[in-house]
């Protein structure tokens, strides 16, 4: 079975769409066998990719967000597309603890989240165009990330 | 129930995913309690949450300073496997207490001599 198998949705800018977006990814990797600990992990860095699109890209306003992942054997692949204001500072933005928005109670943690619980992070943005998140992650593979 | 503020104790029973949506939500709402009153034990209960990033990170770090400048103590308690993973991941431990149940919760208020 190694087909490529590929999804794409799309959906509103609005925090509400956060938890149906980290749904969705897990629903379409389920083939990949995941383990609960696998799927948390992909759930978060959906989950930070999107808030920072709704919170960051289109600073709460109006806006869509597309969601593609693709799966061959249990190689799962997701990018998370905004046509929002972009990142001046890519580097910067995903410093640990980096926040634009300290008053806001954000933690500054979303890039370090998603680099932690993915294999592999790369974020191409412009400012004025948008952002994409392309993440990679290998099913199966016991990764430590930390201790 | 949300949250529930009582003698100085402040308990948060954190929703099933705890996320921006939620976090943010929990933060409007509960911002009067700690605005008017003096919190000298913050709670956060994560015996229903199944899900949460690093927004809810947000809350509790933002919560933290509120009450810690007035010698406020922080704890999380019933933390499943993967938000404990994300908790240690984020540095948090430093700044809060982790514990298994709330009377372990008790056991040092009695100890600091919170409860005669």
């Amino acid at each position: 079975m190694n087909n490529t198998n590929e999804m794409i949705v799309e959906f509103k800018s609005v925090a509400l769409n956060e938890a149906f977006a980290r749904m969705v990814v897990a629903a379409f990797i389920a083939t990949t066998n995941p383990t609960l600990e696998e799927v948390s992990d992909v759930k978060t860095a959906v989950s930070e990719a999107v808030t920072n699109s709704i919170i960051h890209g289109y600073d709460g306003g109006d806006g869509r967000i597309s969601i593609l992942s693709s799966i061959k054997g249990r190689s799962v692949y997701i990018e998370v597309r905004d046509e929002g204001c972009g990142i001046p500072d890519v580097r910067k933005a995903m410093e640990p603890m980096y926040t634009t928005r300290p008053k806001e109670d954000r933690s500054g943690m979303g890039f370090s989240f998603m680099e932690a619980f993915m294999d592999k992070l790369v974020v191409e943005s412009t400012v004025g165009i948008g952002t994409v998140v392309k993440m990679w992650k290998e099913i199966g593979v016991v990764k430590h990330h930390f201790e | 129930m949300d949250y529930q503020y009582k003698n100085g104790v402040f308990i948060y029973y954190l929703p099933k995913e705890l996320d921006h949506y939620y976090a943010d939500k929990l933060k409007r709402k509960s911002e009067e309690t700690f605005v008017k009153e003096k919190i000298n034990y913050l709670i956060f209960d994560f015996s229903n949450t199944k899900f949460m990033d690093s927004s809810g990170i947000g809350l509790i770090t933002g919560r933290f300073r509120r009450i810690y400048d007035n010698g406020g103590q922080t704890y999380v308690v019933n933390v499943n496997q993967n938000i404990d993973k994300l908790l240690k991941l984020s540095g948090i431990y430093s700044i809060i207490k982790k514990k298994n149940t709330k009377e372990d919760i008790i056991e040092e208020m009695i100890k600091g001599g919170y409860y005669e």
